[in-house]
C-alpha cells in the first residue's frame, strides 16, 4: 500500500501494515501468556506463584501453556524475519529498521537535548533510535529465547549434539534474557508508549495502523516531509541530511523498517 | 518435683552436654517421686504390684495385672495420673467385675482409645495414618498409641533413640537395620545424636502417611530440607545449606516445589533427594568418592531420560553454585545478566527521567 505524495496532509496517515498490526497484538498475547506461565518457575517458592500455578490447573498445565507459547512465538519470529529479509532483498519493503550512524547521532544530540545544551532536538525518520533499540532488543531477545527454549524443551536431543553444561547454561539464559525483557517493557515501552506526555495515555497507532500527521511531523518529522514535502521552516536542513544519506546508499535509508511496506 | 524433667525436646537444645546434664536428674526425679504416689494409686497397687495377679482370658493365655510402682512412678504421667483416669469403671465397690476379654489384644485394642480423652489433637492425627487404614481393615497388629509409648511407662517421646528402637523397629525391623548403618542411623543409635533424624522425624509420629505414594516422593524434598536448610543446624557437621537451595533452583526441585502432590500422577514424578541419596541407607556423600557419586546420579538420570548422551548428568550441577572451576558457561551467563540487567534498567530510566525533565522543567 504505497502512499501517494500529496500536496496536503490527510486526516490520518497509514503508519503500520496489517502484518506489522498482527505480529504486535500477537506480541502481547503470547509475551504475557509465557510471562503468566514461566515467572512461577523463576520464583517458585512464592505465594503468588503458587497461587497462578493453581490457577493455570498445576504445573504441568503451565508449562503446556509455556512450551505452545513458545512454539507459537518461535513460528512468529521466524514469519517475521521471513518476511522482512524477504521483503528487503525484493525491494518491496524499505530496511527503515536499519541502525546507522545517524541514530548513534541522534541518540547524542537527543541526550544533549534532554539536558538542555542544545536547542534542537534531533530529527527522526520513520524510526527514531528508542524504537529500533526496542526494536533489535526484540529481535535478539527472541533469538536468544527461542534457542534456549527448546534446549531446554528438548535437553536429551542436545544432550546427543553438544556439551550437557549447555543445558543449566540456557536455563540461566532463558530465566535472566526474560527478566531483561520484562524490565525493559515495563520502562522502555511502558513509557515510550504509555506515560510518555507526548502520547499519554496511549499511542493508538500500532493498533489502528494509523497516526495523526501533526503527531507525525513532530515526532518522525523526516518521514513526514518525505511523505508530504518540506512544511516546516527546519524543515530544510533534515532535507538535506537526507538526501547526503540517500546518495552515500542510494537504496536504503538512514532509517529502515523491517516492519511493513509503506 | 514428682515426674522426670522434660528431656531435650527440640533440635535446638539437644547439645550432649545439655544432655547429659538432663540425665543425671533421672534417679533423683525417681526418689522424690517415690515418696509422693497419690492415694488413689496406692490403693490399686496394694493388690497390683503383685507381680504374680494374673487373669484368664477366653483365648486361654493369661494376662499379668501386675504394675511396678517404680516403672509408673517414672512414666510422663507418674504421679500425674490415677489408675482409675485410665482404667475407667475399676473404681466402684464391684471391682473385681469378674468380666475377661477374648485376647490380650483385644484387650489393648478395647481400651487404647482412653488416650484421646487427654491427647484428643494427638488421637485424630493417628486417623490419617496408614496404620489406621490397617486397623479399620481388621489387622490387629497394628500399632495403637500403647504399643509405641507403652502403657504404664510412657517415656518423654521427644527422646528419639528410645522411640526408634522401641516402637517402629519392633514391626519394621529390617528397614530399621538398613537406617542402623546410615549415616543418620549411626549418629542416633550409636552415638545417641538428636539432631539426626529418627524415624519420626520423615514419616511423622502419628499421621504416618505411606511412602509408596507419588505424594509422599514429590514431598520428600521439604523432609530434608527442614533440616538441610537449617544454617544453625548444619554448622556443627560442615554441611553447607546450599545443597537445599541449590536443588530447589533445579528444574527438579522447581517442579517438585510447584507440584499438587496430591495430584502428582507417577509419570510426573521427577528426582527429589532420595533418588540420588537413598533413603533409609544414607550414606553421607563425604564418604564417597567422587566416580562413586557421579555414577549414581548418572544412573538415576538414566532412569527417566533414555538415549541421553553419557555427559548428560553433567547437566545437573551437583549443588555447586556456579563458578569458575564448575560449571564455567553457566557462571559466565549468570555474571554476564548481574551486569547487563542493571546497566540496561538504569541507562533506560535515566534517559527516560532526562526526558521528563525537559519536558517538565525546560521546556
Amino acid at each position: 500500500m504505497a502512499h501517494t505524495k500529496l500536496a496536503t496532509a490527510p486526516r490520518t496517515v497509514r503508519r503500520f501494515s496489517a502484518w506489522a498490526i498482527f505480529q504486535h497484538a500477537a506480541i502481547i498475547v503470547l509475551f504475557t501468556l509465557l510471562l503468566v506461565t514461566g515467572l512461577p518457575q523463576k520464583w517458585p517458592q512464592l505465594a503468588v506463584s503458587q497461587w497462578a500455578v493453581d490457577w493455570m490447573g498445576g504445573v504441568f498445565a503451565a508449562r503446556w501453556l509455556h512450551r505452545m507459547a513458545g512454539i507459537v512465538f518461535a513460528v512468529l519470529t521466524v514469519a517475521h524475519l521471513a518476511v522482512a529479509v524477504g521483503g528487503v532483498l525484493t525491494r518491496r519493503m524499505k530496511p527503515t529498521m536499519m541502525l546507522t550512524r545517524q541514530d548513534f547521532r541522534d541518540t547524542l544530540q537527543n541526550l544533549r537535548y534532554y539536558l538542555g545544551r542544545t536547542e534542537e532536538a534531533p530529527r527522526f525518520g520513520r524510526y527514531d533510535y528508542r524504537q529500533k533499540f526496542e526494536y533489535w532488543g526484540l529481535i535478539f531477545g527472541s533469538a536468544i529465547m527461542v534457542a534456549t527454549g527448546f534446549i531446554l524443551y528438548w535437553p536429551i536431543l542436545l544432550s546427543r549434539l553438544l556439551p550437557a553444561e549447555l543445558i543449566p547454561a540456557a536455563k540461566a539464559m532463558h530465566s535472566n534474557e526474560a527478566m531483561l525483557a520484562l524490565l525493559i517493557v515495563l520502562v522502555w515501552h511502558l513509557y515510550g508508549a504509555h506515560l510518555n506526555p507526548d502520547v499519554f495515555p496511549f499511542d493508538s497507532s500500532i493498533f489502528t495502523g494509523r497516526i495523526d500527521p501533526a503527531r507525525l511531523a513532530h515526532e518522525h518529522p523526516l518521514e513526514y516531509q518525505e511523505l508530504f514535502g518540506s512544511r516546516e521552516a527546519g524543515a530544510r536542513e533534515g532535507a538535506a541530511q537526507e538526501a547526503a544519506a540517500n546518495a552515500a546508499e542510494p537504496p536504503r535509508r538512514p532509517a529502515g523498517g523491517a516492519a511493513g511496506p509503506r | 518435683m514428682n515426674r522426670t524433667p522434660p528431656a531435650p525436646g527440640t533440635r535446638a537444645s539437644a547439645a550432649p552436654a545439655v544432655a547429659l546434664a538432663l540425665l543425671a536428674w533421672l534417679p533423683l526425679a525417681a526418689t522424690a517421686a517415690a515418696q509422693d504416689v497419690p492415694e488413689g494409686v496406692e490403693y490399686c497397687l496394694a493388690c497390683h504390684e503383685d507381680e504374680s495377679l494374673t487373669l484368664e482370658l477366653e483365648d486361654g493365655s493369661e494376662m499379668g495385672l501386675g504394675v511396678e510402682r517404680e516403672s509408673y512412678m517414672a512414666s510422663v504421667h507418674g504421679g500425674e495420673l490415677l489408675c482409675t483416669d485410665c482404667h475407667q469403671g475399676y473404681d466402684s465397690d464391684d471391682h473385681p467385675s469378674g468380666t475377661t476379654v477374648e485376647s490380650r489384644r483385644g484387650y489393648v485394642l478395647s481400651s487404647y482409645e482412653v488416650c484421646r480423652q487427654c491427647h484428643f489433637d494427638t488421637y485424630t492425627r493417628t486417623l490419617e495414618s496408614i496404620h489406621y487404614e490397617y486397623l479399620k481393615a481388621g489387622l490387629e497388629e497394628v500399632p495403637v498409641c500403647s504399643d509405641c509409648h507403652g502403657a504404664h511407662d510412657v517415656a518423654d517421646p521427644h527422646q528419639k533413640q528410645a522411640m526408634v528402637s522401641r516402637s517402629c523397629a519392633s514391626c519394621h525391623d529390617r528397614v530399621y537395620q538398613v537406617y542402623a548403618q546410615s549415616v543418620h542411623g549411626k549418629a542416633l543409635v550409636g552415638e545417641g545424636n538428636q539432631d539426626v533424624p529418627g524415624c519420626a522425624d520423615c514419616h511423622t509420629a502419628h499421621s504416618i502417611a505411606d511412602p509408596s505414594t507419588a505424594a509422599f516422593h514429590i514431598r520428600s524434598p521439604e523432609v530434608c530440607i527442614r533440616c538441610h536448610g537449617d544454617e544453625e543446624l548444619m554448622a556443627p557437621y560442615e554441611i553447607p545449606t546450599e545443597v537445599a537451595a541449590t536443588y530447589l533452583a533445579d528444574f527438579h526441585g522447581v517442579t517438585a516445589t510447584l507440584a499438587d502432590p496430591d495430584e502428582v500422577e507417577e509419570r510426573q514424578l521427577v528426582v527429589t533427594c532420595v533418588d540420588c541419596h537413598g533413603e533409609h541407607g544414607i550414606v553421607s556423600p563425604a564418604l564417597m568418592t567422587e566416580g562413586e557419586m557421579k555414577a549414581q546420579v548418572a544412573g538415576v538420570c538414566a532412569g527417566c531420560h533414555e538415549g541421553a548422551a553419557q555427559d548428560f548428568p553433567a547437566a545437573w550441577l551437583s549443588h555447586y553454585r556456579p563458578s569458575f572451576s564448575h560449571a564455567p558457561l553457566v557462571f559466565l551467563v549468570e555474571l554476564f545478566y548481574t551486569v547487563l540487567i542493571p546497566f540496561m534498567v538504569l541507562g533506560l530510566a535515566l534517559q527516560v527521567g532526562l526526558h521528563l525533565y525537559r519536558v517538565a522543567v525546560r521546556r
